[in-house]
Protein backbone atom coordinates (compact mmCIF):
# COMPACT_ATOMS: atom_id res chain seq x y z
CA UNK A 1 0.00 0.00 0.00
CA UNK A 2 2.80 2.62 0.93
CA UNK A 3 4.56 1.72 -2.25
CA UNK A 4 0.95 2.24 -4.60
CA UNK A 5 1.01 5.36 -2.45
CA UNK A 6 4.50 6.09 -3.77
CA UNK A 7 4.06 5.74 -6.90
CA UNK A 8 1.00 7.50 -6.79
CA UNK A 9 2.96 10.23 -5.74
CA UNK A 10 5.55 10.40 -7.14
CA UNK A 11 3.55 10.33 -10.66
CA UNK A 12 1.41 13.00 -9.29
CA UNK A 13 4.74 15.22 -8.68
CA UNK A 14 6.23 14.63 -12.10
CA UNK A 15 3.03 16.44 -13.85
CA UNK A 16 4.16 19.19 -12.03
CA UNK A 17 7.69 19.01 -12.84
CA UNK A 18 7.41 18.85 -16.47
CA UNK A 19 5.96 21.38 -18.85
CA UNK A 20 3.30 19.14 -20.02
CA UNK A 21 1.50 18.59 -17.05
CA UNK A 22 1.27 22.71 -16.75
CA UNK A 23 0.24 22.98 -20.50
CA UNK A 24 -2.28 20.21 -19.84
CA UNK A 25 -3.93 22.21 -16.63
CA UNK A 26 -3.33 25.44 -18.01
CA UNK A 27 -4.69 23.97 -21.55
CA UNK A 28 -7.67 22.90 -20.00
CA UNK A 29 -8.55 25.72 -17.52
CA UNK A 30 -8.25 27.64 -19.83
CA UNK A 31 -10.33 26.40 -22.88
CA UNK A 32 -13.06 24.82 -20.20
CA UNK A 33 -12.84 29.33 -18.73
CA UNK A 34 -13.69 30.89 -22.12
CA UNK A 35 -16.13 27.86 -23.07
CA UNK A 36 -18.03 28.80 -19.63
CA UNK A 37 -17.57 32.82 -20.51
CA UNK A 38 -18.76 31.99 -23.96
CA UNK A 39 -22.15 30.29 -22.94
CA UNK A 40 -22.68 32.69 -19.70
CA UNK A 41 -22.65 35.64 -22.16
CA UNK A 42 -24.88 33.42 -24.72
CA UNK A 43 -27.32 31.92 -21.87
CA UNK A 44 -27.54 35.86 -20.59
CA UNK A 45 -28.97 36.94 -24.08
CA UNK A 46 -31.22 34.21 -24.62
CA UNK A 47 -32.48 35.08 -20.72
CA UNK A 48 -33.06 38.77 -21.27
CA UNK A 49 -34.94 38.40 -24.79
CA UNK A 50 -37.05 35.70 -23.04
CA UNK A 51 -37.93 37.83 -20.33
CA UNK A 52 -39.13 40.24 -22.98
CA UNK A 53 -40.67 38.26 -24.82
CA UNK A 54 -44.33 39.14 -25.31
CA UNK A 55 -46.18 35.51 -25.76
CA UNK A 56 -44.46 34.55 -22.62
CA UNK A 57 -41.94 31.92 -23.21
CA UNK A 58 -41.35 29.68 -19.71
CA UNK A 59 -38.30 31.31 -18.14
CA UNK A 60 -34.54 30.21 -19.30
CA UNK A 61 -33.60 27.29 -16.61
CA UNK A 62 -29.40 27.70 -15.83
CA UNK A 63 -29.63 23.58 -15.42
CA UNK A 64 -31.29 22.63 -18.49
CA UNK A 65 -29.94 25.35 -20.63
CA UNK A 66 -26.07 26.34 -19.64
CA UNK A 67 -24.69 23.26 -17.90
CA UNK A 68 -24.87 20.34 -20.13
CA UNK A 69 -23.54 22.82 -23.02
CA UNK A 70 -20.81 23.62 -20.43
CA UNK A 71 -20.03 19.23 -19.63
CA UNK A 72 -20.66 18.71 -23.05
CA UNK A 73 -17.79 20.71 -24.31
CA UNK A 74 -15.56 19.05 -21.07
CA UNK A 75 -15.80 15.78 -22.55
CA UNK A 76 -14.67 16.90 -26.14
CA UNK A 77 -11.29 18.79 -24.41
CA UNK A 78 -10.93 15.82 -21.99
CA UNK A 79 -10.69 13.47 -25.24
CA UNK A 80 -7.47 15.34 -25.92
CA UNK A 81 -5.98 16.23 -22.49
CA UNK A 82 -6.68 12.72 -21.00
CA UNK A 83 -4.43 10.84 -23.67
CA UNK A 84 -1.66 13.71 -23.64
CA UNK A 85 -1.87 13.29 -19.33
CA UNK A 86 -1.82 9.26 -19.67
CA UNK A 87 0.49 8.83 -22.98
CA UNK A 88 4.09 9.01 -20.93
CA UNK A 89 3.07 7.18 -18.07
CA UNK A 90 4.91 3.86 -19.25
CA UNK A 91 6.06 5.05 -22.64
CA UNK A 92 8.40 7.47 -20.99
CA UNK A 93 9.39 5.42 -18.23
CA UNK A 94 10.16 1.87 -20.30
CA UNK A 95 12.45 4.16 -23.05
CA UNK A 96 14.24 6.19 -20.20
CA UNK A 97 14.81 3.09 -18.44
CA UNK A 98 13.73 4.11 -15.01
CA UNK A 99 11.18 1.17 -15.21
CA UNK A 100 13.96 -1.05 -14.49
CA UNK A 101 13.03 0.65 -10.68
CA UNK A 102 10.32 -0.63 -10.47
CA UNK A 103 10.91 -3.62 -11.79
CA UNK A 104 13.89 -4.45 -9.14
CA UNK A 105 11.60 -3.07 -6.49
CA UNK A 106 9.40 -5.85 -4.49
CA UNK A 107 6.16 -4.14 -6.37
CA UNK A 108 3.86 -6.38 -7.83
CA UNK A 109 2.37 -5.62 -11.43
CA UNK A 110 -0.63 -4.49 -9.73
CA UNK A 111 0.68 -1.66 -7.51
CA UNK A 112 2.74 -0.75 -9.99
CA UNK A 113 -0.44 -0.03 -12.33
CA UNK A 114 -2.76 0.91 -9.47
CA UNK A 115 -0.38 3.46 -8.33
CA UNK A 116 0.29 5.20 -11.73
CA UNK A 117 -3.34 5.45 -12.55
CA UNK A 118 -4.21 6.82 -8.77
CA UNK A 119 -1.41 9.71 -9.85
CA UNK A 120 -2.73 10.83 -13.09
CA UNK A 121 -6.28 10.59 -11.50
CA UNK A 122 -4.96 12.94 -8.62
CA UNK A 123 -3.61 14.58 -11.44
CA UNK A 124 -6.90 15.25 -13.04
CA UNK A 125 -8.79 15.75 -9.64
CA UNK A 126 -6.26 19.02 -9.51
CA UNK A 127 -7.30 20.40 -12.74
CA UNK A 128 -11.12 20.04 -11.79
CA UNK A 129 -10.52 21.40 -8.78
CA UNK A 130 -9.31 24.31 -10.72
CA UNK A 131 -12.24 25.23 -12.74
CA UNK A 132 -14.02 25.19 -9.01
CA UNK A 133 -14.24 28.70 -9.69
CA UNK A 134 -16.94 28.19 -12.49
CA UNK A 135 -20.02 26.82 -10.22
CA UNK A 136 -18.88 29.75 -7.81
CA UNK A 137 -19.49 32.31 -9.92
CA UNK A 138 -23.02 30.30 -10.99
CA UNK A 139 -23.99 29.86 -7.42
CA UNK A 140 -23.53 34.02 -7.46
CA UNK A 141 -25.68 35.01 -10.55
CA UNK A 142 -28.07 32.29 -9.82
CA UNK A 143 -29.33 28.96 -8.26
CA UNK A 144 -28.07 25.88 -9.71
CA UNK A 145 -29.09 22.73 -8.59
CA UNK A 146 -26.25 20.83 -6.77
CA UNK A 147 -27.58 18.05 -7.75
CA UNK A 148 -27.07 18.80 -11.38
CA UNK A 149 -23.48 20.19 -11.05
CA UNK A 150 -22.01 17.32 -8.74
CA UNK A 151 -23.41 15.12 -10.73
CA UNK A 152 -21.93 16.83 -13.77
CA UNK A 153 -18.75 16.73 -11.83
CA UNK A 154 -18.55 13.19 -11.16
CA UNK A 155 -19.84 11.76 -14.46
CA UNK A 156 -16.61 14.06 -16.23
CA UNK A 157 -14.38 12.68 -13.47
CA UNK A 158 -15.56 8.87 -14.05
CA UNK A 159 -15.08 9.79 -17.86
CA UNK A 160 -11.79 10.83 -17.75
CA UNK A 161 -11.05 7.94 -15.42
CA UNK A 162 -11.89 5.45 -18.66
CA UNK A 163 -10.05 7.54 -20.59
CA UNK A 164 -6.72 7.89 -18.79
CA UNK A 165 -7.26 3.85 -18.69
CA UNK A 166 -7.29 3.44 -22.01
CA UNK A 167 -4.61 5.52 -22.31
CA UNK A 168 -2.37 3.84 -20.02
CA UNK A 169 -3.38 0.80 -21.80
CA UNK A 170 -2.28 2.02 -24.81
CA UNK A 171 0.85 3.51 -22.98
CA UNK A 172 2.28 0.37 -22.11
CA UNK A 173 2.25 -0.98 -24.86
CA UNK A 174 4.53 1.36 -27.04
CA UNK A 175 7.65 3.05 -25.82
CA UNK A 176 6.65 6.16 -28.70
CA UNK A 177 4.13 8.66 -26.58
CA UNK A 178 3.03 10.07 -30.32
CA UNK A 179 1.53 6.37 -31.07
CA UNK A 180 0.60 5.87 -27.20
CA UNK A 181 -1.63 9.96 -27.91
CA UNK A 182 -3.26 8.64 -31.23
CA UNK A 183 -4.51 5.38 -30.27
CA UNK A 184 -5.59 6.40 -27.25
CA UNK A 185 -7.58 9.58 -28.54
CA UNK A 186 -8.83 7.11 -31.13
CA UNK A 187 -10.47 4.60 -29.35
CA UNK A 188 -11.77 7.02 -27.26
CA UNK A 189 -13.47 9.19 -29.73
CA UNK A 190 -14.84 5.94 -31.43
CA UNK A 191 -16.30 4.81 -27.77
CA UNK A 192 -17.41 8.60 -27.39
CA UNK A 193 -19.35 8.64 -30.50
CA UNK A 194 -20.85 4.87 -30.45
CA UNK A 195 -24.28 5.99 -29.12
CA UNK A 196 -24.58 8.35 -31.74
CA UNK A 197 -23.37 6.08 -34.71
CA UNK A 198 -25.78 3.10 -33.74
CA UNK A 199 -28.98 5.45 -32.60
CA UNK A 200 -31.50 4.16 -34.87
CA UNK A 201 -30.02 1.18 -35.91
CA UNK A 202 -32.78 -1.40 -36.78
CA UNK A 203 -31.36 -4.34 -34.80
CA UNK A 204 -30.90 -4.61 -31.13
CA UNK A 205 -28.05 -6.09 -30.79
CA UNK A 206 -26.62 -3.14 -32.77
CA UNK A 207 -27.99 -0.41 -30.53
CA UNK A 208 -26.65 -2.39 -27.51
CA UNK A 209 -23.64 -1.63 -28.78
CA UNK A 210 -24.72 1.96 -28.10
CA UNK A 211 -24.36 1.07 -24.45
CA UNK A 212 -20.80 0.01 -24.69
CA UNK A 213 -19.78 3.77 -25.25
CA UNK A 214 -19.41 6.58 -22.29
CA UNK A 215 -21.41 8.73 -23.63
CA UNK A 216 -24.59 6.36 -23.14
CA UNK A 217 -23.58 6.50 -19.39
CA UNK A 218 -23.02 10.09 -18.91
CA UNK A 219 -26.26 11.71 -19.66
CA UNK A 220 -28.22 10.77 -17.19
CA UNK A 221 -25.65 11.40 -13.96
CA UNK A 222 -24.93 14.51 -15.66
CA UNK A 223 -28.55 15.64 -14.48
CA UNK A 224 -27.91 14.58 -11.19
CA UNK A 225 -29.45 10.76 -11.74
CA UNK A 226 -26.72 8.85 -10.42
CA UNK A 227 -28.13 5.41 -11.46
CA UNK A 228 -26.11 2.18 -10.27
CA UNK A 229 -25.79 0.63 -13.73
CA UNK A 230 -24.27 3.98 -15.05
CA UNK A 231 -21.68 3.06 -12.08
CA UNK A 232 -21.19 -0.80 -12.63
CA UNK A 233 -20.28 0.07 -16.12
CA UNK A 234 -17.78 2.40 -15.31
CA UNK A 235 -16.27 0.25 -12.57
CA UNK A 236 -16.17 -2.35 -15.08
CA UNK A 237 -14.96 -0.62 -18.16
CA UNK A 238 -11.80 1.30 -15.60
CA UNK A 239 -10.84 -2.53 -14.13
CA UNK A 240 -11.00 -4.21 -17.41
CA UNK A 241 -8.82 -1.47 -19.09
CA UNK A 242 -6.22 -1.64 -15.76
CA UNK A 243 -5.71 -5.30 -15.27
CA UNK A 244 -5.33 -5.30 -19.11
CA UNK A 245 -2.76 -3.35 -18.30
CA UNK A 246 -1.20 -4.85 -15.42
CA UNK A 247 -1.08 -8.61 -17.59
CA UNK A 248 0.73 -6.32 -20.01
CA UNK A 249 3.60 -5.07 -17.40
CA UNK A 250 3.48 -8.38 -15.80
CA UNK A 251 4.46 -9.67 -19.55
CA UNK A 252 7.48 -7.24 -19.17
CA UNK A 253 9.43 -9.74 -17.27
CA UNK A 254 8.87 -12.58 -20.06
CA UNK A 255 9.70 -10.44 -23.33
CA UNK B 1 24.43 -16.10 -0.54
CA UNK B 2 23.71 -16.87 -4.60
CA UNK B 3 22.75 -19.78 -5.95
CA UNK B 4 22.78 -20.39 -9.55
CA UNK B 5 21.51 -23.42 -11.22
CA UNK B 6 21.65 -24.41 -14.76
CA UNK B 7 20.04 -20.83 -16.16
CA UNK B 8 18.88 -20.43 -19.38
CA UNK B 9 16.60 -17.22 -21.39
CA UNK B 10 15.70 -17.42 -24.81
CA UNK B 11 13.95 -14.61 -26.23
CA UNK B 12 12.22 -16.48 -28.98
CA UNK B 13 14.75 -18.48 -30.92
CA UNK B 14 17.75 -16.35 -29.57
CA UNK B 15 19.83 -18.19 -26.62
CA UNK B 16 20.99 -15.15 -24.36
CA UNK B 17 22.30 -17.82 -22.01
CA UNK B 18 22.27 -21.03 -21.62
CA UNK B 19 23.03 -23.52 -18.40
CA UNK B 20 24.64 -20.53 -16.37
CA UNK B 21 25.69 -22.23 -12.88
CA UNK B 22 27.84 -20.43 -10.10
CA UNK B 23 27.02 -19.15 -6.72
CA UNK B 24 28.63 -16.64 -4.68
CA UNK B 25 29.43 -16.95 -0.74
CA UNK B 26 28.26 -14.46 1.90
CA UNK B 27 30.67 -11.12 1.51
CA UNK B 28 32.08 -12.06 -1.60
CA UNK B 29 32.50 -10.03 -3.88
CA UNK B 30 32.83 -11.27 -7.76
CA UNK B 31 33.82 -9.64 -11.02
CA UNK B 32 31.41 -11.01 -14.05
CA UNK B 33 33.60 -10.70 -17.09
CA UNK B 34 32.65 -11.29 -20.76
CA UNK B 35 32.17 -9.65 -23.69
CA UNK B 36 29.12 -7.52 -24.94
CA UNK B 37 26.01 -9.71 -25.39
CA UNK B 38 27.94 -12.64 -23.34
CA UNK B 39 24.78 -12.65 -21.38
CA UNK B 40 26.18 -10.34 -18.18
CA UNK B 41 23.04 -8.54 -18.21
CA UNK B 42 20.49 -10.91 -18.99
CA UNK B 43 21.76 -13.23 -16.21
CA UNK B 44 21.89 -10.11 -13.40
CA UNK B 45 18.51 -8.58 -14.63
CA UNK B 46 17.16 -12.40 -13.93
CA UNK B 47 19.01 -12.27 -10.36
CA UNK B 48 17.07 -9.09 -9.33
CA UNK B 49 13.96 -10.19 -10.62
CA UNK B 50 13.22 -7.74 -13.58
CA UNK B 51 13.32 -10.62 -16.20
CA UNK B 52 11.90 -14.39 -15.44
CA UNK B 53 14.20 -17.09 -16.70
CA UNK B 54 13.09 -20.07 -19.24
CA UNK B 55 14.30 -22.61 -17.22
CA UNK B 56 17.06 -23.58 -14.28
CA UNK B 57 16.92 -21.59 -11.12
CA UNK B 58 18.29 -18.64 -9.16
CA UNK B 59 18.47 -18.19 -5.07
CA UNK B 60 19.65 -15.27 -2.88
CA UNK B 61 19.41 -15.62 0.27
CA UNK B 62 18.06 -18.61 0.10
CA UNK B 63 14.42 -17.13 -1.86
CA UNK B 64 14.10 -18.42 -5.20
CA UNK B 65 14.08 -15.52 -7.72
CA UNK B 66 10.78 -16.77 -9.31
CA UNK B 67 8.72 -17.94 -7.04
CA UNK B 68 9.98 -15.31 -3.60
CA UNK B 69 10.79 -12.18 -5.95
CA UNK B 70 10.01 -9.84 -3.35
CA UNK B 71 11.70 -11.44 -1.23
CA UNK B 72 14.78 -11.54 -3.05
CA UNK B 73 14.31 -7.70 -4.25
CA UNK B 74 14.28 -6.52 -0.67
CA UNK B 75 17.59 -7.77 -0.44
CA UNK B 76 19.30 -7.61 -3.37
CA UNK B 77 20.40 -3.41 -4.64
CA UNK B 78 20.33 -2.86 -8.31
CA UNK B 79 21.98 -0.73 -10.40
CA UNK B 80 21.50 -1.58 -14.30
CA UNK B 81 23.59 -0.39 -16.88
CA UNK B 82 21.42 2.61 -17.45
CA UNK B 83 20.88 3.85 -14.20
CA UNK B 84 17.35 3.75 -13.55
CA UNK B 85 16.92 7.55 -12.82
CA UNK B 86 14.09 9.67 -13.02
CA UNK B 87 15.53 12.77 -14.33
CA UNK B 88 13.20 15.74 -13.26
CA UNK B 89 13.37 14.60 -9.66
CA UNK B 90 15.63 16.31 -7.05
CA UNK B 91 18.62 13.64 -6.11
CA UNK B 92 17.01 13.94 -2.74
CA UNK B 93 13.70 13.02 -4.04
CA UNK B 94 14.41 10.59 -6.09
CA UNK B 95 16.39 8.58 -3.34
CA UNK B 96 13.69 8.57 -1.38
CA UNK B 97 11.17 7.71 -3.57
CA UNK B 98 13.65 4.52 -4.17
CA UNK B 99 13.39 3.77 -0.68
CA UNK B 100 9.52 3.77 -0.08
CA UNK B 101 8.85 1.15 -3.10
CA UNK B 102 12.04 -0.59 -1.79
CA UNK B 103 10.90 -0.94 1.53
CA UNK B 104 13.04 0.54 3.69
CA UNK B 105 12.00 1.66 7.12
CA UNK B 106 12.33 5.84 7.41
CA UNK B 107 12.43 6.28 3.64
CA UNK B 108 14.30 10.16 3.92
CA UNK B 109 17.08 9.11 6.83
CA UNK B 110 17.70 6.19 4.14
CA UNK B 111 17.75 8.46 1.37
CA UNK B 112 19.94 10.90 3.90
CA UNK B 113 22.34 8.05 4.38
CA UNK B 114 22.61 6.63 0.66
CA UNK B 115 23.34 10.12 0.07
CA UNK B 116 25.80 10.36 2.44
CA UNK B 117 27.74 6.92 1.50
CA UNK B 118 28.03 7.51 -2.09
CA UNK B 119 29.26 11.13 -1.56
CA UNK B 120 26.37 13.10 -3.24
CA UNK B 121 25.69 15.56 -0.14
CA UNK B 122 26.68 18.80 -1.83
CA UNK B 123 24.17 18.05 -4.93
CA UNK B 124 21.56 16.69 -3.23
CA UNK B 125 19.40 19.21 -3.70
CA UNK B 126 19.71 18.85 -7.52
CA UNK B 127 17.56 18.13 -10.11
CA UNK B 128 18.91 14.81 -12.03
CA UNK B 129 19.15 16.04 -15.22
CA UNK B 130 21.14 18.60 -14.21
CA UNK B 131 24.48 16.21 -12.80
CA UNK B 132 27.44 14.79 -14.98
CA UNK B 133 27.47 11.40 -15.67
CA UNK B 134 29.38 10.46 -12.68
CA UNK B 135 26.86 12.15 -10.38
CA UNK B 136 24.18 10.44 -12.34
CA UNK B 137 26.27 7.12 -12.04
CA UNK B 138 26.34 7.61 -7.91
CA UNK B 139 22.61 8.35 -8.00
CA UNK B 140 22.12 5.22 -9.11
CA UNK B 141 24.33 3.65 -6.51
CA UNK B 142 22.20 5.48 -3.74
CA UNK B 143 19.47 4.14 -5.25
CA UNK B 144 20.67 0.41 -5.11
CA UNK B 145 22.08 1.31 -1.79
CA UNK B 146 19.20 2.72 0.04
CA UNK B 147 17.26 -0.25 1.21
CA UNK B 148 20.89 -1.75 2.95
CA UNK B 149 20.67 -4.42 0.42
CA UNK B 150 22.48 -7.89 1.59
CA UNK B 151 23.60 -8.43 -2.08
CA UNK B 152 24.43 -5.33 -4.65
CA UNK B 153 24.10 -6.34 -8.43
CA UNK B 154 26.35 -3.81 -10.56
CA UNK B 155 25.58 -4.06 -14.14
CA UNK B 156 29.28 -2.05 -15.69
CA UNK B 157 29.18 0.69 -12.71
CA UNK B 158 32.05 2.44 -14.76
CA UNK B 159 30.77 2.13 -18.30
CA UNK B 160 31.42 5.32 -20.08
CA UNK B 161 33.13 7.35 -16.98
CA UNK B 162 36.04 9.21 -17.58
CA UNK B 163 39.40 7.78 -15.72
CA UNK B 164 39.06 10.12 -12.93
CA UNK B 165 35.25 8.74 -12.25
CA UNK B 166 36.53 5.62 -12.71
CA UNK B 167 38.49 5.49 -10.17
CA UNK B 168 35.92 7.21 -7.52
CA UNK B 169 33.80 4.66 -7.99
CA UNK B 170 36.18 1.87 -7.87
CA UNK B 171 37.03 3.32 -4.92
CA UNK B 172 33.42 3.93 -3.64
CA UNK B 173 32.66 -0.14 -4.76
CA UNK B 174 36.06 -0.70 -2.59
CA UNK B 175 34.38 0.70 0.04
CA UNK B 176 31.03 -0.96 -0.14
CA UNK B 177 32.31 -4.32 -0.73
CA UNK B 178 34.04 -4.01 2.62
CA UNK B 179 31.83 -6.16 5.21
CA UNK B 180 29.37 -8.51 4.98
CA UNK B 181 27.62 -7.49 1.88
CA UNK B 182 27.84 -9.44 -1.32
CA UNK B 183 28.84 -7.62 -4.32
CA UNK B 184 28.27 -8.71 -8.22
CA UNK B 185 29.75 -6.68 -10.77
CA UNK B 186 29.63 -6.93 -14.43
CA UNK B 187 32.98 -5.00 -16.64
CA UNK B 188 34.72 -5.52 -19.02
CA UNK B 189 37.97 -3.12 -17.85
CA UNK B 190 40.00 -5.96 -16.75
CA UNK B 191 41.87 -3.82 -14.10
CA UNK B 192 38.68 -3.15 -12.55
CA UNK B 193 37.93 -6.59 -11.60
CA UNK B 194 41.61 -7.13 -10.55
CA UNK B 195 41.36 -4.08 -8.52
CA UNK B 196 38.11 -4.88 -6.35
CA UNK B 197 37.45 -8.31 -7.03
CA UNK B 198 38.00 -11.83 -5.48
CA UNK B 199 36.70 -13.76 -7.80
CA UNK B 200 36.03 -13.75 -11.04
CA UNK B 201 33.12 -15.48 -13.69
CA UNK B 202 34.40 -15.44 -16.91
CA UNK B 203 30.94 -15.83 -19.35
CA UNK B 204 31.43 -15.94 -22.93
CA UNK B 205 28.38 -16.35 -25.78
CA UNK B 206 25.73 -17.26 -23.14
CA UNK B 207 27.91 -19.85 -20.45
CA UNK B 208 30.11 -19.67 -18.10
CA UNK B 209 33.39 -20.44 -19.16
CA UNK B 210 35.67 -20.61 -16.35
CA UNK B 211 35.13 -19.63 -12.48
CA UNK B 212 38.44 -19.07 -10.76
CA UNK B 213 39.88 -16.41 -7.68
CA UNK B 214 41.89 -13.60 -8.49
CA UNK B 215 44.91 -14.88 -6.24
CA UNK B 216 44.94 -17.88 -7.64
CA UNK B 217 45.39 -15.79 -11.55
CA UNK B 218 47.60 -13.44 -9.58
CA UNK B 219 49.92 -16.34 -8.58
CA UNK B 220 50.70 -17.07 -12.44
CA UNK B 221 51.58 -13.70 -12.43
CA UNK B 222 55.02 -14.62 -13.13
CA UNK B 223 54.72 -15.53 -16.78
CA UNK B 224 56.99 -13.24 -18.93
CA UNK B 225 57.51 -12.97 -22.45
CA UNK B 226 60.40 -11.99 -24.27
CA UNK B 227 61.58 -11.74 -28.10
CA UNK B 228 65.64 -11.72 -28.87
CA UNK B 229 67.31 -11.54 -32.15
CA UNK B 230 68.93 -14.55 -32.41
CA UNK B 231 66.98 -17.24 -30.94
CA UNK B 232 68.79 -20.94 -30.81
CA UNK B 233 68.31 -24.14 -29.04
CA UNK B 234 70.88 -23.46 -26.24
CA UNK B 235 68.49 -20.41 -24.77
CA UNK B 236 66.13 -23.08 -24.38
CA UNK B 237 67.80 -25.48 -22.57
CA UNK B 238 69.81 -21.93 -20.66
CA UNK B 239 66.12 -20.21 -19.96
CA UNK B 240 64.51 -23.82 -18.92
CA UNK B 241 67.26 -24.10 -16.84
CA UNK B 242 66.46 -20.36 -14.05
CA UNK B 243 65.39 -21.68 -11.25
CA UNK B 244 61.71 -21.27 -10.76
CA UNK B 245 60.88 -21.54 -14.17
CA UNK B 246 58.73 -24.49 -15.31
CA UNK B 247 58.49 -23.92 -18.86
CA UNK B 248 59.26 -22.42 -22.14
CA UNK B 249 57.03 -21.95 -25.15
CA UNK B 250 59.03 -20.71 -28.16
CA UNK B 251 57.53 -19.37 -30.98
CA UNK B 252 57.93 -17.48 -34.26
CA UNK B 253 60.34 -15.07 -34.52
CA UNK B 254 62.13 -15.54 -31.78
CA UNK B 255 59.51 -14.66 -29.55
CA UNK B 256 59.11 -16.87 -25.95
CA UNK B 257 56.68 -17.26 -23.49
CA UNK B 258 58.15 -17.84 -19.77
CA UNK B 259 56.29 -19.74 -17.32
CA UNK B 260 57.38 -19.39 -14.24
CA UNK B 261 56.42 -20.00 -10.65
CA UNK B 262 58.23 -16.94 -8.54
CA UNK B 263 59.69 -13.86 -10.39
CA UNK B 264 62.38 -14.73 -12.72
CA UNK B 265 62.59 -11.64 -14.84
CA UNK B 266 66.36 -10.59 -13.75
CA UNK B 267 67.48 -13.98 -14.59
CA UNK B 268 65.52 -14.70 -17.65
CA UNK B 269 67.15 -11.65 -18.69
CA UNK B 270 70.75 -12.21 -18.23
CA UNK B 271 70.40 -15.30 -20.30
CA UNK B 272 68.50 -13.75 -23.02
CA UNK B 273 70.73 -10.63 -23.05
CA UNK B 274 73.71 -13.08 -25.09
CA UNK B 275 70.73 -13.83 -28.02
CA UNK B 276 70.21 -10.22 -28.61
CA UNK B 277 67.29 -9.62 -25.87
CA UNK B 278 64.81 -7.20 -27.63
CA UNK B 279 61.57 -6.97 -25.12
CA UNK B 280 60.81 -8.69 -22.05
CA UNK B 281 57.57 -7.96 -20.48
CA UNK B 282 55.51 -9.69 -17.91
CA UNK B 283 52.54 -11.19 -19.16
CA UNK B 284 48.92 -10.72 -17.91
CA UNK B 285 47.06 -14.22 -16.37
CA UNK B 286 43.95 -12.45 -15.82
CA UNK B 287 44.42 -10.62 -19.49
CA UNK B 288 45.73 -13.78 -21.27
CA UNK B 289 43.31 -16.35 -20.15
CA UNK B 290 40.22 -13.82 -20.51
CA UNK B 291 41.38 -13.35 -24.34
CA UNK B 292 41.42 -17.52 -24.41
CA UNK B 293 38.57 -18.06 -23.17
CA UNK B 294 36.32 -15.94 -24.93
CA UNK B 295 38.43 -16.05 -28.07
CA UNK B 296 36.49 -15.48 -31.53
CA UNK B 297 33.51 -13.30 -29.97
CA UNK B 298 33.36 -9.24 -30.10
CA UNK B 299 36.04 -6.97 -30.39
CA UNK B 300 39.69 -7.23 -28.46
CA UNK B 301 38.64 -6.05 -24.31
CA UNK B 302 42.09 -3.77 -24.74
CA UNK B 303 40.38 -1.61 -27.05
CA UNK B 304 37.63 -1.44 -25.18
CA UNK B 305 39.09 -0.25 -22.23
CA UNK B 306 39.46 3.82 -23.89
CA UNK B 307 36.99 5.76 -23.10
CA UNK B 308 34.42 5.88 -25.71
Amino acid sequence: MNAILAIARRELDSYFTSPLGWIALCGFVFITGFFFTFFLLQFNQYAVSAAFDPYGSEALDINEALLPMLFGNWAVVLMLMCPAVSMRIFSDDVRQKSFELLLSSPVGSGAIVMGKFLGAMGFLAVTFASTLYQPAVLYWLGAPDPGVLSGSYLSMMLYAACCIAIGMLASAFTQSQIISFMVSFATILVLYLLPWVVEGASSEWVSALGQLGMGAHIEEMAKGLVHTEDLVYFATFIGACLFATQQRVESFRWR
Amino acid sequence: MIEVEALTRRYGDFTAIEGVSFSVGKGEVVGFLGPNGAGKSTTMRILCGCIGATSGHARVGGFDVLQRPHEVKRRVGYLPEVPPLYGNMVVEEYVAFAGRIKGAGKPREAAARAIERVGLSEVRGRVIDHLSKGFRQRVGLAQALVHDPDVLVLDEPTSGLDPAQRREIRELLLDLAAGERTVILSTHVLAEVEAVCERVVIINQGKVVSTARIADLAARRHNVRLRVQHPDDTLLQRLGAVEGVVGVKPFDEGLFEVEAVREVRAEVASQAVASGLLELSPLDSLEDSYLELTRGSGPDPRMMELPS
